[in-house]
């Protein structure tokens, strides 16, 4: 029997139920009384001045209320990082991608508002673009940003060891240099914001958000307002993976519009906005230097890591930075030298997605460890057991892993792909491939680092929980509650949550860097640990016994040793009341992650997670050779994430990524032609359909964390590392071609089969 | 210009002054409040604002409401019956086949349309089934799922 | 994204509903499934002043069989056509291309009628206002230039429809009903190849049914496109062969995704006749097929993929028909 009641159970999202039958509300599904609709005016060019807007046209269109330009906004800059703050809610002097907000309406029909779009008059005059990093690092090239002249907005050059000696030492060097594209996350909700403003001036925002409360953050600043005057609101949100951590126009306008015309205002994006204006993952040019002993042993590695940005820095530095330091694991690597650069062009801004910079450089190590393992003769498995990192080893990064369950995924993976069987003697089209990756769970973010949760046992026997995180569809209001509920000893369903409201809940970093589960459920579980002791302490004056002797499980409060004595606890809750206790119960928690701030991992040495999570993805594949089509026969993905806190959840996030993975790997790639993206649609823009998903086999490793709540680490996000790379490493066993450009699309597959026929 | 137009929406008769040029997705959730059904990409390309029309999968946002008026018209509001969730709806919840919920009514209803066609389909054919309905979450695999447990227990008349 | 506004009209009888488009050809539009007009009208590319919705009219949906050939209605939904036992049995080229069309509503909302006249898509021509704010518009949406060869007054856009190639190749013909009556011609005279106006249909005319010859032969169609369902052809082929003592007495190689209406390749269809299928015709053919077919950029695939493609394709139907007798 488990020693867990509500931990590990495969229970049902709470808000399922809600989504299943329509009810759930998502930002564009609120309407308020008088709401007027906005639209936003884009740069058709992808680097301009403006010279005039001129908006008279487009105020005569019956309906229009109201219309701005970037000269109407607060000249306050704003960024998801406070040191790399590059970007205006609407363009000031200048236009620098093609989609680049330029002017905005509000009108009482969406109808009156895309007509008045259509009747602003922009003049603009044409600036030199350009739409490659390498050409935009070099010397006169077109400068996007007057204060970054050499387009490089953030660099990191880290080195630890010797690197230079360690490559003397090696028996063999290689060297490779790797492309990745540009992939949308593409959540099924597109952005959305609906602002009213109350008669104090304050303004509440419903915002489609994966992090509420840096969301107030940048919209007060944006809106020069202080912070206690912005509220935001999270309701449903249908999906993130980064997209929704960045303040987009669409929060600004709403907002901004509200407090002119003093009514509500709702703006939502369309399809192609969100192709086109919120944000992708970066693509990235790697040259990768890898040296190794006969026996397979790494000794170093060097990194030249160019990522294209454009136009703005989102979160540069952060990102550089995630890519460093995730390449000191899951492997040990003593020696290494990593430069990496961000680099501004003309196009569609680079963000966090799924990943968040890791997967790139990951590709391009997890696909030359097989080339490695080829040419010294060692089984691609073994190459990376040999190099595996261990729970507790000293690492020359300094980041503290306390658990780590790589080796025994890389095992587990191997067997379940049948990698003995099948590794090298499948037919020729078919092969398998595997790839190792690391996470961090939960990364320390800038000013908003630590996670608060309030817990209250009510009179009637129910919990009420708030918290700040954010579900954006992930699950984590039901895995919180899950935690609340277990430590309470109660039922999941007894827990009532409210999350996500910057008026009523407690500060949260929000959903990113995966750290939910363990900042927020950490907070959670002291909140419902100080509400429990208050709790225990006026049954054990009533039992005459000490605090310490008694256990809280199945709604019950009894003594450990001597189960039959206690009480239910509503008589508990009697008790605690008639012996004078103030009620309600209530429990505060808040968790400080034992971690840096990442942008200072720049500059010095230190824990980048409070805790770090380990995987492989194996793949089979088979590919046509009259085609080239690549089909993903199966995919098995053996994650350590601590302990599952809901087996089910954590499955549903490891498909899913994985499938996600597996579309980059093959299918997804923006296109551009100077600047715009060709592909702004579903038609064209590759998401996995029902039609190609592999069988996916998930394993979870249990490794039990002690940082993490109840053992728990990260899931779901560290898994869309390694898809790609497991997916190319099986092409490379199915037909000898080796890949080092994303995505391995059906007509590169049919050229490297004729090049290699002749 | 507007007109009177009369739906039959969810077994329910209703008269509504709507607009002549406006999609049965913008009626639904402007007009009506069924806000269930969703816009994902608003160019019949994502299937979130699939509805069913006479019991078939219907893109509302490629739909003129004028168009559909003596039809009758099934949202994911109406699927309940009687506060008694629909097999599909429950083998979702219960199968962790729903994530941020937002493809989820246009993948229940255009699965009931489809189980209805195909009371016992192989995986195969449930996933060309809902191969035109999007998901980011999931990566499918508890969907697929979900639906062929609810075409189980269909044919077990649960 | 919102439609434009238009006077919107129910006709009783198709007859009625010639009368409507005859009053103003240019400015009115036929809806029927709406999977296609309904995109481009929210595109702003069509801006349609009155709509003629064919679905008010009754008994435009069916598959009849007869003697010589069956007919089937323009407004038979493409869902209908390919789960039509008749349909699957006889003319599986017919059902396995409609069951190539989009996802399962729209194969549900399409009809035989919409998908024929699906309009010629480009790059640059279906996409928002927003996006074609980017260059003057093009001559197909009324501007001057084409930007695919950056000529003016041309138009190169792309037939990409799924049916009429598999039509084609079964020999299909047409029933159209205009002011003047009802004509029959041969389904591959539909196509003008003139991407602006790429129907030949006449003033008023509408299409009330398809009508395909009862067949001997065999056919295969085969799309090629890189996810398994939502997306228009990159390619695809409809092959359709007879054959006298193994030897090939008719063929039809019709081609959708490169060309401004569907490409019959009349070469390697004379290259065909007479031949017995063996490996070393298969191959020469093929290798023929991508200097015969000319697509232009007009999507985000190159010329030179589709043509690769289109021989690929040409190797692998022909390889399905080899044992077929």
């Amino acid at each position: 029997m488990s020693e867990f009641n509500v931990v590990g159970k495969r229970e049902p999202m709470l808000d399922a139920w809600e989504k299943a039958t329509g009810k759930a509300k998502y930002t564009d599904d609120l309407s308020l009384p008088g709401m007027l609709f906005g639209k936003i005016l884009r740069s058709p060019l992808p680097h301009a001045k403006i010279l005039k807007v001129d908006l008279t046209e487009a105020l005569k269109v019956p309906g229009v209320k109201d219309a701005i330009s970037g000269r109407d906004i607060p000249k306050r800059k704003y960024g998801i990082v406070p040191k790399a703050k590059d970007e205006y809610a609407l363009a000031i002097e200048k236009v620098r991608y093609i989609g680049d907000e330029v002017a905005a309406v509000v009108a009482t029909s969406p109808e009156a508002a895309e007509e008045a779009i259509s009747r602003i008059k922009v003049e603009y005059e044409e600036l030199p673009a350009v739409f490659d990093p390498l050409e935009a690092m070099k010397p006169g090239a077109p400068i996007i940003h007057e204060e970054v002249p050499d387009n490089v907005s953030a660099t990191i050059r880290k080195e630890f060891g010797n690197v230079a000696k360690a490559f003397k030492d090696s028996d063999f060097i290689f060297e490779d240099h790797f492309e990745t594209q540009p992939v949308n996350h593409c959540p099924m909700e597109p952005q959305a914001a609906l602002a009213m403003v109350d008669h104090f001036g304050k303004v509440t925002l419903w915002s489609s958000t994966q992090i509420p409360f840096f969301l107030r953050r940048n919209l007060a600043t944006t809106l020069d307002l202080p912070e206690s005057k912005v509220r935001i609101i999270k309701p449903k949100v249908g999906g993130g993976f980064g997209q929704k951590i960045d303040l987009y126009a669409k929060d600004f306008c709403a907002a901004f519009f509200a407090m002119r015309t003093g009514r509500p205002v709702k703006f939502v994006y369309d399809r192609e906005e969100v192709f086109t204006c919120t944000r992708q993952r970066h693509p990235m040019y790697i040259y990768l230097k890898t040296g190794v002993k006969k026996d397979g042993t790494i000794l170093a590695q060097q990194f030249r890591v160019i990522a294209d940005g454009g136009a703005y820095n989102s979160t540069a530095p952060l990102m550089i930075t995630l890519a460093c330091f995730f390449i000191m694991l899951p492997y040990r690597i003593e020696n290494l030298l990593f430069e990496g650069y961000h680099v501004y062009t003309n196009k569609p801004v680079g963000g966090a997605m799924r990943g968040h910079g890791i997967p790139q450089v990951r590709f391009a190590v997890e696909t030359q460890l097989d080339i490695i393992a080829e040419k010294i003769g060692i089984d691609p498995l073994e190459l990376r057991l040999k190099n595996a990192f261990q729970a507790g080893e000293p690492h020359p990064a300094k980041l503290l892993v306390q658990s780590c369950g790589f080796s025994e995924t890389l095992k587990k993976a191997a067997e379940a792909i049948g990698w003995r069987e099948k590794r090298g003697k499948l037919p020729f089209g078919r092969g398998v491939g595997l790839a190792g990756a690391s996470f961090p769970s939960g990364v320390s973010n800038m000013s908003h680092i630590s996670s608060g949760a309030i817990v209250k046992i009510e009179r009637d026997g129910s919990v009420t929980l708030l918290t700040g995180a954010a579900d954006i569809g992930q699950g984590a209001e039901t895995v919180i509650s899950q935690i609340v509920a277990e430590e309470l000893g109660v039922r999941i369903e007894d827990i009532r949550i409210t999350a996500a409201d910057t008026e009523i809940t407690p500060l949260d970093p929000g959903t990113f860097g995966s750290g939910v589960t363990l900042r927020a459920g950490n907070a959670a579980r002291m909140a419902a640990r100080a509400a429990k002791e208050k709790l225990l302490e006026a049954i054990a004056e009533k039992m005459e016994v000490s605090p310490g002797e008694l256990e809280m499980k199945n709604r019950r409060i009894f003594l450990r040793e001597n189960p039959d004595r206690g009480f239910s606890f509503e008589e508990a809750i009697k008790i605690y009341q008639y012996s004078d206790r103030p009620m309600p119960i209530i429990g505060r928690g808040s968790y400080f992650p034992p971690a840096k701030e990442p942008t200072t991992l720049l500059h010095e040495d230190g824990n980048f997670s409070p805790a770090y999570s380990f995987m492989t993805q194996a793949a089979e594949v088979e590919v046509d050779p009259k085609t080239g089509r690549v089909r993903v026969l199966k995919m098995v993905t053996a994650h350590d994430c601590g302990k599952a806190i809901n087996p089910m959840l954590v499955e549903g996030q490891l498909e899913g990524s994985v499938v996600g993975g597996m579309g980059q790997a093959l299918y997804e790639n923006i296109i551009m032609e100077k600047g715009q993206v060709l592909n702004p649609n579903f038609l064209d823009y590759g998401i996995p359909t029902a039609m190609e998903i592999p069988s996916i086999e998930s394993i979870e490793v249990e490794t039990n964390d002690p940082e993490g709540p109840f053992g728990a680490k990260e899931s779901g996000e560290g898994t869309q590392l390694s898809p790609a790379p497991a997916i190319v490493n099986a092409i490379y066993d199915a037909i000898g071609v080796r890949f080092k450009t994303l995505p391995v699309t059906p007509d590169k597959v049919l050229e490297a089969l004729e090049k290699r026929e002749r | 210009m507007k007109r009177i137009l009369k739906l039959n929406v969810n077994g329910e008769d209703l008269e509504i002054l709507v607009e002549g040029h406006k999609t049965l997705l913008e009626v639904l959730r402007e007009d009506l409040g069924l806000t269930g059904t969703k816009r994902g990409c608003d160019l019949g390309t994502c299937g979130a604002c699939t509805v069913l029309v006479d019991g078939r999968p219907w893109l509302s946002c490629l739909t003129l409401a004028v168009a559909v008026e003596k039809k009758k018209i099934t949202t994911i509001e109406g699927l309940a019956q009687n506060g008694k969730l629909h097999p599909l709806q429950n083998a979702f919840i219960e199968k962790g086949a729903i994530q941020c919920g937002f493809c989820t009514p246009g993948m229940i209803l255009t699965a009931k349309a489809f189980l209805e066609e195909n009371p016992h389909p192989s995986e195969e054919e449930v996933k060309r089934a809902i191969s035109g309905n999007l998901c980011r979450c999931t990566g499918y695999v508890k969907i697929v799922e979900a639906i062929l447990s609810a075409s189980g227990r269909e044919s077990r008349g649960e | 994204m919102r439609l434009p506004k238009f006077e919107y009209i129910e006709p009783k009888s198709l007859k009625e509903a010639v009368k409507n488009l005859s009053a103003d050809p240019s400015g009115t539009y036929l809806l029927a499934g709406g999977t296609d007009l309904l995109v481009n009208m929210k595109f702003g590319v069509i801006t349609p002043a009155r709509i003629i919705h064919l679905k008010s009219i009754p008994k435009l949906s069916y598959i009849i069989e007869e003697k010589e050939a069956i007919r089937i209605g323009v407004l038979t939904s493409l869902r209908d056509l390919y789960t039509s036992p008749l349909i699957q049995e006889k003319f599986s080229i017919l059902s396995h291309a409609a069951r190539e069309v989009g996802a399962y509503a729209h194969q549900v909302m399409g009809t035989v009628g919409g998908n024929l006249c699906q309009g010629n898509r480009c790059r640059f021509y279906n996409q928002s206002p927003f996006w074609r704010s980017v260059r003057p518009p093009c001559f197909k949406a009324g501007g001057e230039i084409c930007h695919v060869i950056k000529k003016p007054r041309e138009c190169h856009s792309t037939y990409c429809g799924d049916l009429a190639p598999a039509l084609i190749a079964m020999g299909a013909r047409v029933k159209v009903l205009g002011p003047q009556g009802e004509r029959i011609f041969p389904l591959k005279r539909l196509y003008s190849f003139n991407g602006k106006k790429p129907l030949s249909l006449r003033k008023g005319e509408i299409i009330k049914e398809v009508i395909v010859p009862q067949s001997s032969g065999k056919g295969v169609y085969l799309k090629w496109r890189w996810r398994g369902s939502i997306e228009f052809p990159i390619v695809s082929l409809a092959l359709y062969i007879e054959k006298e003592d193994n030897k090939i007495s008719l063929a039809r190689v019709v081609f959708s995704g490169v060309g401004e209406g569907p490409v019959e390749a009349s070469g390697i269809e004379k290259m065909l006749i007479g031949k017995t299928l063996d490996d070393s015709i298969i191959d020469s053919l093929s290798r023929e097929v991508p200097q015969t077919v000319s697509p232009m950029r007009t999507s985000i695939y190159s010329p030179a993929y589709k043509r690769k493609m289109a021989g690929i394709l040409l190797r692998e139907g022909l390889d399905r028909l080899k044992w077929i007798n």
